[in-house]
């Protein structure tokens, strides 16, 4: 399994050194990682079946005895391991190579940094990969953002750093606590701690994640970021970055400052709620697509933070599913969008219309993306955001009425922007230009998705049930240490 | 210990010899002698040469080397060999600076090793005269004159307070021996006081010692000198002065390991005041060198955060930091002495460095990274040992160092601002030579360190 960290670099390296490249050999390229887990079915179905969470499947030293390179596997992992190895071939078939050389071994790097992310079970490991996976994104943004990139990466780097770094802080806290200084995965989240060390541990995990989550007040580094990186970069944030956020969250903050969740619990899920109807509203005025995805995903992913941190069955799995779900629908919104650009010149909504006269096949796919981020029944939303909204109504009523209010707005942001892109008369920028069904490849694997988890969610549920059972009871034994 | 002698004589025969050759072509002699030299005390640390019976006549005791303080003054030969690779040779006859240089790495050497108050004070002064000649070695350049100046009276002043110190220390106690200082003094730890004039003499030499690692308030000095001085000067002093001064600051301290709770409410001050000073000021800068001096300033004071725990037991954590950090800065006074050839020094000078040079764009990001600490690179590595190892005894300190880190992010990562623009036409053309063979090598290690730590434990 390691493999699944290593072969990525070197193929990144590879695609480094060469500067012209086939897009198919980019695709085998891309492929690798979903090879690899397909060549390690046993391992993979060994963790499904498993009661017990997080099994250790990688074990060297790293550094002294403290750090080791340990990375483990469960079905959360498996799931979101799946999510990005899938996606990604997906979203170098988008890529043009001649224009953008630079975009592929940074790619693979990223998959390497975030394959490691979802492994790793060591907490310095931990925060290795995540930077890993961030140094990247920040460069494609930087290389090939639209205008004024400096600025925005910046941002978005001195960002997510000050998270990475607070959270750094708390790990080595946890790391001189626990038994013989380890950072082993389960040895800190055995350290006991008193309630406001936990409250102080818990801030610098929570700010890490909040930032690249984003959740309400901490997201102001993200529409720029989304708007002005290359469409690449957006997908790669959104469909997958996103959910390491989300994943720090579940598999790091929950367990290791369990006796904090309490004291968090209202704020976030406040907070949260309040992104989900923010992110919304701002979404529905915006007449630059990227930019009304950016607030659309800003809507999508407070529910799913919310969700977490109901804390119950529901929410973990509705979480996890919408976080599979997510991350399709968003990237193929971005292909779609970057479609659009490329062929129609323009991703304002004011600019566009009448797309769909001449272009029926990719009408029909974009629409699928469409509804399924609205969640439409029989579509892949509608599942996970059902259960996310049980679980934020099992914790508090109000909440639920107003994180319920994201399916009307989101129609209203979706359906709006599905109409003046696609719908309505042509201009002359529009007319008579057929998009080749080559550019479509890539929506069809989104289509497929966005169908059979609308129609059998629980094939991809049953992966990761038993992962999220008993990591709610490890959540639930910490915290019946103090309470 | 017969590191210092190879490098000594070698500096005697390079001194000679600089007299009528060029010094293009005694850099391959300077680097032979500063990679025996190395080598020798590496191996010494190791075991696998003992040459204790070849200064059976030194008084025993004056210089010991601990094995990770062997490892620590390799690392000076080293990184000395580096600067001298790495950096463009003036071709001028009648040049002695490689011979100064290696005098100077002698003194480090010296004072890494001493463990008695003279050796330390020869050890400084050895390192420290030839630099006052390096700092002004541009003679026509009134900068380096201003440089060398400032430089020596700065040095002057702050040998004096260390000299001070030490005739207090010796008032004290009736030694010089660092390890004997405080044995002297244990029947006052009954009233649970040190003596007076052991406080003032180590607050005196710590001062002195404080000037030459440029912490503040005493680093007034060090952004004009390194501004003034040539840029392989300036790399020099960086790198060499550094490590060699927190080498021997540490094992100063290690003696005092019982007053360190009395040591740490005036020096932890110091060392926050140190970090958010150098990254704040380095924020502001408009020059790159002048920027890489506060980032040096900033790095002085993530060190100083290492003084306050049981040194003895994590000296090597202090070695690794050391190395990277000499690693990262000799590349980055490289890449600017290479490309600021105007008088425009700000970071424009890395205009499209992407496009027109890919091996010198990789280099300045791989060593942006690792002054800054990001993973996968050894300056991570060593700044979170450093921080792990400091954490129970100054978690403030720590946190006001994850802070620095997190403002040096955006001086550090200016360049990136205009590298990448494709303003320049030239063509991409890397030819072979000894500096790119220098850099790949620097690259390749500090990569290697940083994802594969495990080679560390080799090392130290």
């Amino acid at each position: 399994m390691e493999l699944l960290i290593f072969l990525p670099l070197v193929l990144a390296l590879v695609s480094a050194l060469g500067s012209k490249w086939n897009r198919w050999i980019i695709l085998v390229f891309a492929l690798s990682g979903l090879l690899i887990l397909t060549g390690n079915f046993n391992v993979l179905a060994a963790a499904i079946q498993e009661k017990s969470s997080f099994q250790t499947i990688v074990d060297y030293p790293w550094l002294g005895d403290a750090v080791h390179f340990r990375l483990g596997i469960d079905g959360i992992t498996l799931f979101l391991l799946l999510l990005t190895n899938i996606l990604i071939p997906v979203i170098s078939l988008s890529i043009k190579t001649d224009k953008r050389p630079a975009l592929i071994p940074l790619m693979l790097f990223m998959q390497a940094g975030l394959n490691g992310v979802f492994m790793a079970q060591d907490g310095l490991l931990f925060y290795l990969f995540w930077e890993l996976a961030m140094i990247p994104i920040y460069f494609m943004t930087l290389l090939y953002s639209e205008r004024d990139s400096y600025t925005t990466t910046i941002r978005f780097f001195v960002y997510t750093f000050v998270g990475s770094l607070a959270m750094l802080a708390s790990l080595i806290y946890l790391g001189t606590k626990s038994v013989n200084g380890s950072f082993a995965y389960s040895d800190l989240y055995n350290v006991q701690l008193t309630l406001t060390e936990s409250i102080w541990v818990g801030a610098g995990f929570l700010l890490a994640f909040a930032v690249k989550i984003p959740l309400f007040p901490f997201h102001v580094w993200q529409p720029n970021t989304y708007t002005y990186a290359p469409a690449q970069g957006s997908m790669l944030l959104s469909g997958i970055m996103l959910k390491m956020g989300l994943y720090g969250l579940m598999r790091w903050y929950f367990p290791m400052a369990s006796e904090s969740i309490d004291f968090y619990q209202p704020i976030i899920m406040i907070l949260a709620v309040i992104g989900v109807v923010y992110g919304a509203i701002i979404a529905i005025r915006q007449d630059d697509m990227k930019r009304l995805i950016a607030y659309s995903s800003l809507s999508h992913v407070g529910l799913i933070a919310a969700g977490l941190f109901a804390l119950n069955k529901s929410g973990f799995d509705g979480a996890l599913l919408q976080m599979f779900v997510h991350g399709i629908n968003v990237v193929g919104l971005f292909i779609a969008v970057n479609i659009i650009e490329r062929n129609f010149g323009s991703r304002n909504l004011n600019e566009l219309g009448g797309i769909a006269k001449s272009n029926r096949l990719f009408a029909v796919l974009f629409f699928m993306v469409v509804i399924g981020s609205v969640a439409a029944p029989l579509t892949n939303g509608f599942p996970g955001e059902f259960l996310l909204l049980k679980s934020v109504f099992d914790y508090n009523t109000t909440s639920a009425v107003f994180a319920g209010l994201t399916i009307i707005f989101c129609a209203v942001y979706m359906f709006r922007m599905y109409q003046f892109s696609m719908l309505g008369e042509c201009n002359s920028d529009t007319e008579d230009k057929t998009i080749p069904v080559s550019e479509l490849i890539p929506l069809f694997v989104v289509a497929f998705f966005v169908v059979s988890i609308g129609l059998f969610p629980q094939w991809y549920m049953d992966l990761f049930q038993n992962s999220t059972t008993s990591l709610l009871q490890i959540i639930s034994n910490a915290k019946g240490v103090l309470s | 210990m017969i590191a210092i002698g190879i490098i000594f004589f070698g500096a005697l025969v390079l001194l000679f010899a600089g007299i009528n050759k060029e010094e293009a072509r005694l850099k391959t002699l300077a680097s032979v002698i500063f990679g025996l030299g190395g080598f020798a005390i590496w191996a010494e640390s190791k075991n696998i040469i003992n040459t204790d019976q070849l200064f059976a006549w030194v008084p025993s005791g004056m210089i010991a080397f601990n094995p990770t303080a062997q490892v620590i003054s390799a690392i000076l030969a080293f990184m000395a060999m580096i600067v001298v690779n790495l950096m463009p040779a003036v071709n001028r006859k009648g040049m002695d600076i490689v011979g100064l240089m290696m005098f100077s790495v002698c003194g480090g050497i010296l004072m890494v090793g001493a463990q008695h108050l003279v050796v330390l004070f020869l050890g400084i002064e050895i390192l420290s005269i030839p630099l006052f000649v390096l700092a002004g070695s541009e003679k026509d350049s009134l900068f380096g004159n201003e440089a060398s100046l400032k430089y020596f009276l700065m040095g002057a002043f702050s040998t004096a307070i260390f000299l001070l110190g030490a005739a207090f220390l010796y008032g004290g106690t009736g030694t010089l021996y660092f390890h004997e200082m405080l044995l002297r003094t244990s029947f006052s730890e009954h009233f649970g006081e040190f003596p007076v004039l052991v406080k003032a003499g180590l607050i005196l030499v710590s001062v002195g010692l404080l000037f030459k690692v440029s912490a503040v308030p005493f680093h007034f000095w060090s952004p004009d000198v390194y501004e003034g001085s040539p840029n392989r000067i300036a790399a020099f002093m960086a790198i060499i002065v550094k490590i060699a001064g927190f080498a021997a600051f540490a094992q100063l301290l290690s003696s005092f390991a019982p007053m360190q709770g009395w040591y740490s409410t005036w020096m932890l001050p110091i060392s926050i005041i140190t970090v958010l000073a150098g990254n704040i000021a380095a924020l502001v800068q408009n020059s790159y060198k002048r920027m890489l001096a506060y980032s040096s300033i900033s790095h002085a004071g993530y060190l100083l955060l290492f003084l306050f725990q049981p040194i003895q037991e994590n000296f090597q954590v202090l070695g690794i930091y050391l190395l990277s950090y000499g690693l990262g800065t000799a590349i980055l006074f490289y890449l600017f002495d290479k490309y600021a050839k105007s008088e425009d020094k700000s970071v424009n000078i890395f205009t499209g460095l992407a496009f027109s040079n890919r091996l010198d764009a990789l280099a300045l990001i791989v060593a942006t990274f690792t002054v800054a600490g990001i993973p996968s690179t050894i300056g991570f590595i060593a700044k979170y040992q450093l921080f792990t190892s400091a954490f129970t005894s100054a978690p403030w300190g720590v946190f006001i160092g994850l802070l620095g880190s997190a403002i040096s992010i955006s001086y550090y990562f200016k360049p990136f601002r205009v590298m990448f623009k494709t303003e320049s036409d030239s063509q991409p053309s890397i030819q072979f030579s000894w500096s790119n063979a220098c850099l790949l090598i620097l690259i390749a290690s500090i990569l290697a360190l940083g994802l594969f730590p495990v080679v560390l434990n080799w090392i130290f």
